[in-house]
Order: C-alpha cells, then sequence, then structure tokens
C-alpha cells in the first residue's frame, strides 16, 4: 500500500496512492539527531520560511497563493522522534477533482513548496532580520506558552527531570534563551547545512500515481548540492539521576505525574505487549486506571497512561486535589501490581487487544493519519509492517502483558500543586 | 430513507425521519474501516429552563453535562464502557451549550455497537448514590477548567457580553449548582429532550443506510412522544453590559478574547447564509490573507496563536477573534478601523472570489474528518439546515452581504474584551 522510492542518497519519497480522499497531503521532513545546540535553529526554520519567498514576498502574498489553491494549507511540521527532530513543512490541499474543470492542485502545490523551501526572501547571505526577528518572538511566546497548559507542562517537566543527558528531556522546540541567541547569518548558514546532509523524508497521500508525484518532485531536489550524513541508529532511554519534584503554582487542581522507564523499545520484540499493557493499564475508559481512580474513588476527572515507545518511557497523569498525591500514587502503584501479578481478565485483555487493533486499522482512514502512523514508523524505527505489527498483537498473550508489566519500573514522580497550603 | 446526491461534494447522504420522529443521516463511505455514530440531542447547557407535559421546570446550571456523565450507567451494573470495549469500540460523548452527543467509533460489530448506543443513551439509570458520586468527579473537571485560560478567557467575555443569556454560565456549571441535581430533575430533563424528535443519528462509513434506520426503530420504537417546550426567558439587545473583563492566571503572556455581539441566527437556510457570510466577513476583516493581519503579524501584536470567526448558539451570535498578545486594546481598535473603511470602501472583486474558493475548499478538505463531518451534520440539522448544501450557499453570496454584515455588527457599542494577564510575581520569588 505504501510504495518506498529512494529518489537519490538519502532522500526517501514514501507514496500512498489512494483516490477515496477529498484531499490529498504532502510532507517534506529534514532529519536531524535531536541536539541541545540546534533544537531551536530547526523549530526556528520553517517559520522564517513560511514568511515570504522572492516570489511570493510576504505573509499575504503566501497566504493569496494558497486562497488561489482552493483554500491549500501549508504549515511548519517540527516533530521529535526518539533520538531525532524533524524539521520541514505539511501541507494539504483539495483533490483534482474538486477543483475547476482542468485546474491541478498538485502540481501547483509541489512547485509552491519547491519555492518555500528554496527561494526563500534573502539578502546577502543571511535571511531577512525582520523575519527573523519577529519569528523568533513568535517561537519563544509558543515555546512559554506551554505554561498555559498545565497538563503537557507539567508532562515535560517530569520528561525534563526524568531524563538527565538523554535527548528525551529536552524541549521539542528549544528553549528560550537558544532561540533569542539565534542571529539571521547563523540561521542561514544552519539551513544549508540541512538541505545539504540531512536525510530528506518526503511522504505524499492523495489519488495522483507515484510515478508522477515521482516527476514533480524531481526538480525540487535537483538543485541541491547534497552531501547527506547517515544519522546514528535510535537508542534506548538514559535516564537521569533526578529525583521526585514538586512545584507550585497558582491553580485550583494539582497534576501528578509519574514517570516510569523500560527497556521494551519499539525496536525489541516485546513491543506490542508493552502497548497492550499500557492499553489495558492506564488508556481510555475501560483501562485500570480509570475505572479504579476516577470511577470507584471518584480522585479525578482525567487520569490516563502513554507509552512512548521510540524511547521506552511511559507516563502517567492524574489532575487530582492537592491532598490526594499520596494516596493517587499508591493507588496508581497498586494498579501496576496487579498488572505484574497477571490480574487482568481474559475481558480487560481482549478488549485492550480490540481496541489497539481497531486504531490500528484506521490509520487508513484519513491522510493525515496516514502520514503521521507512517512518517513516525520509518524514523523510529518501529520493527513491524502495519499487517505484521496487528498479528503480532492478536499473538500477545496474558504471560507476555505480565512479562511487560515487570520491565516497566515508576522512576521519578513530578506534582504541581498550588501555593496556599 | 431518500438518497440525495451531492456531485460538487463526491458524496451520497440517505435520511429519513421515523415514526417516532426520529432524524436518521447516513453518509455512506465505501472502502473505509471505521465507522462513527453520532446520536445527539437538540438540548445542551442554556436548556435549564423548560415545560413538559404542562408543568415547568428550572434545573440548575450544569444539568445537561451532568446528565451526559450519568448516561453511561446501566441498570443491572451493566458497563456499557467495557461493552464497547469488548466489541474493539470506543465510545464517549461531549456537551456543548446547545447540544449532547454521544458517538462511538468502531471498525468491526457495527450493528451491535450501534444498538448498544441506541440502548443506552435511552435509558436512564440514576441513582441517589451514582449522582453524588460523580459530583467528585464533576469537580474535578470543573478544577481542571478553572485552570484553563482559554476557557477562563471565554467564560469572562460571556459574563461581559450578555445580561440574561444563561451563555453566562460555564457549561460544566460550578461546583455549587451541581450540588442542586438529583436523580428526579435528570429523569425529567431526559424525558423532556431525549425523545426521538428532538434527536438525530448521524451515521458516517461503509453501513447501509437501511440497516441503521431499523435498528433505531428496533431499540426506539415507534411511538411518538412528547418534546419538552425550551423556555428562553432571556432578552438581549445588541449592546453589552461590560466592554471589558480581566483576570490573572498562570500564562505566559496576555491572552485576549475580542468580539462583536450579533443578532442571533434564524433557523433554516437563512441562517446557514448568515453564518457562512459572517465567516466570509471574519476572513475578509482579520484573515490570515487581509492586510490588517499582516500589519498585525508584522508589528509584533499578534502572532500565529491568533484566530477568529463566528460563534453560535442558540440566542446568540458572535463574531469572535483570540489569542496572545502584549497589547489587546490596539487589536479592538485596529479592527474597528478597518471594519469601517472595509463598509466604506468595500472588498475587491478578484479577492472576494479568491476568499470564497479558498473558505469552500477548505470546508470539502474537512469532510475527510469523520468527526468534523458527524458534528456540524448534527449542529446544522439542529438548525434546520441540511449541511451538504453549503456549496450551493457559498456561490450565491455576494460581496455586498460582507459589507452590510460588518456595518452592522462591527461597532463599538457591541463589542468586548476579555484579557487573561500572566499573575504578578512577588518581587523575591
Amino acid at each position: 500500500m505504501i510504495e518506498t522510492i529512494h529518489l537519490l542518497p538519502g532522500v526517501t519519497l514514501r507514496v500512498c496512492r489512494d483516490t477515496r480522499f477529498k484531499q490529498g497531503c504532502l510532507s517534506v521532513q529534514f532529519v536531524r539527531k535531536m541536539d541541545k545546540q540546534e533544537a531551536a535553529l530547526n523549530a526556528l526554520l520553517p517559520n522564517v520560511l513560511l514568511r515570504g519567498t522572492r516570489r511570493f514576498p510576504d505573509l499575504q502574498a503566501i497566504t493569496e497563493r494558497l486562497d488561489e489553491l482552493y483554500g491549500a494549507a501549508v504549515g511548519p511540521s517540527v516533530r521529535r522522534s526518539g533520538d531525532y527532530q524533524t524539521t520541514g513543512l505539511y501541507c494539504g490541499f483539495i483533490d483534482d477533482r474538486f477543483a475547476m474543470a482542468g485546474d491541478r492542485i498538485v502540481e501547483p502545490v509541489i512547485g509552491f513548496l519547491k519555492e518555500l523551501l528554496l527561494d526563500p526572501a534573502m539578502e546577502t547571505g543571511r535571511f531577512l532580520p525582520s523575519f527573523v526577528e519577529s519569528e523568533k518572538r513568535n517561537l519563544i511566546s509558543t515555546i512559554e506558552s506551554e505554561r498555559n497548559d498545565k497538563r503537557s507542562y507539567a508532562i515535560s517537566q517530569l520528561l525534563r527531570t526524568m531524563s538527565g543527558e538523554d535527548t528525551f528531556g529536552l524541549p521539542r522546540l528549544g528553549d528560550p534563551e537558544q532561540v533569542e541567541a539565534i542571529a539571521p547569518d547563523g540561521l542561514y548558514r544552519h539551513y544549508q547545512k540541512v538541505l545539504r546532509q540531512s536525510p530528506i523524508e518526503i511522504f505524499y497521500v492523495g489519488s495522483a500515481e507515484s510515478r508522477e508525484v515521482e516527476g514533480m518532485i524531481m526538480p525540487l531536489l535537483r538543485h541541491l548540492d547534497r552531501e547527506p550524513e547517515p544519522l546514528p541508529p535510535q537508542t534506548g532511554f538514559h535516564p537521569g539521576k533526578g529525583g521526585d519534584t514538586v512545584e507550585t503554582m497558582d491553580v485550583a487542581q494539582g497534576k501528578l505525574c509519574m514517570g516510569f522507564v523500560t527497556p521494551i523499545t519499539n525496536r525489541s520484540p516485546e513491543f506490542p505487549a508493552m502497548q497492550v499493557l499500557n492499553t489495558i493499564f492506564g488508556s481510555g475508559m475501560t483501562s485500570k486506571l480509570f475505572l479504579n481512580i476516577r470511577e470507584k474513588m471518584s480522585l479525578c476527572y482525567s487520569i490516563s497512561s502513554m507509552y512512548y515507545g521510540s524511547k521506552g518511557v511511559a507516563v502517567v497523569t492524574a489532575g487530582i486535589d492537592f491532598d490526594k498525591e499520596e494516596l493517587t500514587r499508591r493507588e496508581v502503584l497498586n494498579q501496576l501490581q496487579a498488572c505484574r501479578e497477571g490480574k487482568i481478565s481474559d475481558e480487560e485483555l481482549a478488549a485492550g487487544k480490540a481496541a489497539l487493533i481497531s486504531s490500528l486499522r484506521a490509520v487508513h482512514d484519513s491522510p493525515g493519519s496516514i502520514e503521521s502512523y507512517y512518517a513516525a514508523a520509518a524514523l523510529s524505527g518501529l520493527n513491524y509492517t502495519h499487517e505484521n505489527y496487528m498479528a503480532a498483537v492478536e499473538r500477545v498473550t496474558l504471560a507476555d502483558v505480565r512479562a511487560a508489566a515487570r520491565q516497566l519500573t515508576l522512576h521519578i514522580t513530578y506534582f504541581l500543586r498550588g501555593e496556599s497550603q | 430513507m431518500k438518497s440525495t446526491h451531492y456531485q460538487s461534494l463526491d458524496e451520497t447522504v440517505y435520511t429519513g425521519v421515523l415514526e417516532n420522529g426520529l432524524t436518521v443521516t447516513v453518509i455512506p463511505r465505501k472502502g473505509f474501516t471505521k465507522k462513527l455514530a453520532y446520536f445527539a440531542t437538540n438540548y445542551g447547557s442554556v436548556h435549564t429552563d423548560f415545560s413538559l407535559e404542562g408543568k415547568e421546570y428550572h434545573a440548575p446550571a450544569g444539568v445537561a453535562h451532568f446528565l451526559e456523565h450519568k448516561m453511561f450507567d446501566m441498570p443491572a451494573g451493566r458497563d456499557v464502557s467495557g461493552e464497547f470495549a469488548a466489541l474493539g469500540a470506543m465510545t464517549n460523548a461531549f456537551t456543548s451549550y446547545d447540544m449532547t452527543a454521544y458517538y462511538f467509533s468502531c471498525t468491526d460489530h457495527f450493528d451491535q455497537c450501534l444498538k448498544l448506543l441506541l440502548e443506552f443513551v435511552s435509558t436512564p439509570c440514576f441513582t441517589k448514590e451514582s449522582v453524588e458520586k460523580e459530583m467528585g468527579i464533576i469537580d474535578q473537571e470543573i478544577g481542571m477548567n478553572e485552570d484553563a485560560p482559554d476557557s477562563v478567557v471565554f467564560e469572562n467575555l460571556m459574563q461581559a457580553m450578555y445580561r440574561s443569556h444563561p451563555i453566562r454560565v460555564p457549561i460544566l456549571g460550578t461546583s455549587r449548582s451541581i450540588r442542586q441535581i438529583t436523580p428526579q430533575i435528570l429523569e425529567a430533563c431526559h424525558r423532556a429532550f431525549y425523545t426521538p424528535g428532538n434527536m438525530l443519528l448521524c451515521v458516517i462509513g461503509d453501513v447501509d443506510p437501511e440497516a441503521v434506520a431499523d435498528m433505531a426503530r428496533q431499540v426506539l420504537g415507534t411511538e411518538r412522544r412528547t418534546v419538552g417546550v425550551k423556555l428562553r426567558p432571556w432578552r438581549e439587545d445588541m449592546t453589552c453590559p461590560a466592554a471589558e473583563a480581566s483576570g490573572a492566571m498562570e500564562v505566559a503572556m496576555p491572552m485576549f478574547n475580542l468580539a462583536f455581539k450579533s443578532e442571533p441566527l434564524e433557523d433554516g437556510e437563512a441562517g446557514a447564509r448568515r453564518e457562512m457570510v459572517a465567516d466570509l466577513a471574519a476572513e475578509a476583516l482579520f484573515g490570515e490573507s487581509s492586510p490588517l493581519y499582516l500589519r498585525l503579524y508584522e508589528d509584533g501584536i499578534i502572532d500565529s496563536s491568533f484566530g477568529g470567526g463566528f460563534e453560535t448558539v442558540d440566542g446568540c451570535a458572535m463574531l469572535l477573534c483570540s489569542g496572545d498578545s502584549d497589547n489587546a486594546p490596539a487589536i479592538r481598535k485596529a479592527v474597528l478601523e478597518r471594519a469601517e473603511e472595509l463598509v466604506r470602501e468595500g472588498l475587491p472583486e478578484e479577492r472576494f472570489q479568491r476568499m470564497k474558493r479558498s473558505a469552500l475548499g477548505r470546508r470539502i478538505r474537512s469532510l475527510d474528518s469523520f468527526d468534523a463531518t458527524c458534528f456540524r451534520a448534527c449542529a446544522y440539522h439542529f438548525s434546520g439546515f441540511d449541511y451538504f448544501r453549503f456549496p450551493e450557499v457559498y456561490h450565491s453570496i455576494d460581496a455586498q452581504e460582507i459589507r452590510d454584515f460588518l456595518a452592522q455588527v462591527v461597532r463599538p457599542e457591541r463589542c468586548s474584551l476579555s484579557v487573561i494577564y500572566p499573575v504578578a510575581k512577588e518581587a523575591a520569588q
């Protein structure tokens, strides 16, 4: 279903030809090592590229062009996948059959992406300082606004504390101080390096044939002066020494985050079992955490666990009263202990597997989910094809889940609480 | 079930009204594995006052949302979520100001899932104990909401803009109001508004439309029952009681909501048309391709968090924009000035056509999302419009309507600005 084409050394095009959708999508990702020194540069780059090209010199010209392309959308795409960070653009556009007779969309969209990526508005040897400065302000404000969402703030504080030297603790968009230090010429030099060295992942979903897409993409690559540098393979998690942390803020509700570590990643044979465990333990309205801590004990409204398979880290979060930290924490561990002892009913096991398989089957039902699933799978080194993965989930036994639970251990907790008490 | 083909959307939609009054809409999508079903009622948090069978009810704020939580309880200790999970399906629900919807998504066992959805939403089961227990959970949800600045900034705005309309009160109610909720009042609300005649069943996916209708007949029966009459005692003129509202929270930088009060929408095509006109007006005024957006962005007064559009709720409507800004009053001033200019000078025809094409394209793209499509089909149905007719409405809109809308709505006396500032820290932290 997905055709993988190696266009040039280090440049991969993945095409999912599908005529069911009303829109297509195209993403271009430059893959970098997640690195403290350049995370902010990679995060800023697409925002500056989206400010103007030689032919479309400002935001208004760019948006007008997108309006002409029947409301196509181009946005920055900065993702983290294990030890890697990607920087690039993501584009969504209507399928040709909805355009006026004879109009084609995908070709001009790719042409426009090429201009955005390769022909930025600039002056000698640097990006326009006014664009860079204003996007720096925006990026800093985006980074700082993470604080507005207390749950995601708490999670990133936990990851930062528990990660030590592991890149998993680095904020995806870099730190405000690093953004502040970026200069227009430095960013331009970095951009040149990114174009020259980085592995490039291009993903297309839509009604065009792969050969056609290849033909439209090649002009984008032809002018690149490439010296590709392969990336080191993904690694498991290297926990730091950080201990339990309490932070106070002016909030009404406490946020408890518990960080767990495991040697099982999505490169491991036990990965499907760990996914099933995570579902049974803390994902959704039938999980042990939801049924016991919310429904039985009424301690919270939201509680869930997430498993980051690219690294082998799991995080449980719960929104609770300030004085319920100890009680909630103990109960979370009790529920994990129950999993370790195999106290999982046949129904729980079957439902956990069915939920995972359903969500995997539904991956193919939207262009966005196809792109994000396969792009992440390729980067994080998932060892299964989509089909094999579902079959492997199907084969998971109670003993496998119990074994996975025994390989999941609490590392530290982080608690965000109010200032008054 | 009657089928209608919408050529410009490459879509065929089946719809029908059953003997019991339920409207059923099915959007077949051949070749997709996911199926999504919404069972929605035309009833939300603002509908606390109603009459049923000659009796008037005045329910506590937050009752619609509380009811949504309690619908998941079934007699004999049946566990709805567990039964869906056993079928590999996922179920959930949400309550808005004027709609409550229950839904599931699945890839297999669609018929069983549909039966279960229809059963649990039509089966009230409220006990004193379970109602009391839910208060603790909803208290935590209220607490979470109080810490969410985007909710608070909007709720403050509603209090500044409206005098009596219940949009002044959060959807969840308050910790105090939910204490007054009893099994009896939940039952009355259920009887009044969870009757087939007040509901819509909307399904999207590779399913058989007739089988969906048959299942609804089988589970809900054919009896047509009385629907509660919503009392709308609120009277609102087109001015705002307060021009500004402000608060302080743990935010990184000031966050604002700026809105202009508009006449509530009529039902049917006229209302849908006005909404699309208003959306285009928002685009012309402060959309990403507008000169105003460009100027404010380049001056650093707004950033990429800025956005806006037209919001409608039963009994109220507003043109709203929001985002992070150090200088929200400057945005208000600029928006008012720019609206005046647009009213005076009009919109170049070329730009207007480009905006329409773009708005249409974006709506067509959003049809790939099952959730967005079901949600819109329900919301438009409850306001008496067939959502899939949007392309023809767009085509018939002209630029003068945009001017008329702006002249009517974007005026100083209709405007309120709500800002959440970062909490002031003591000198020594």
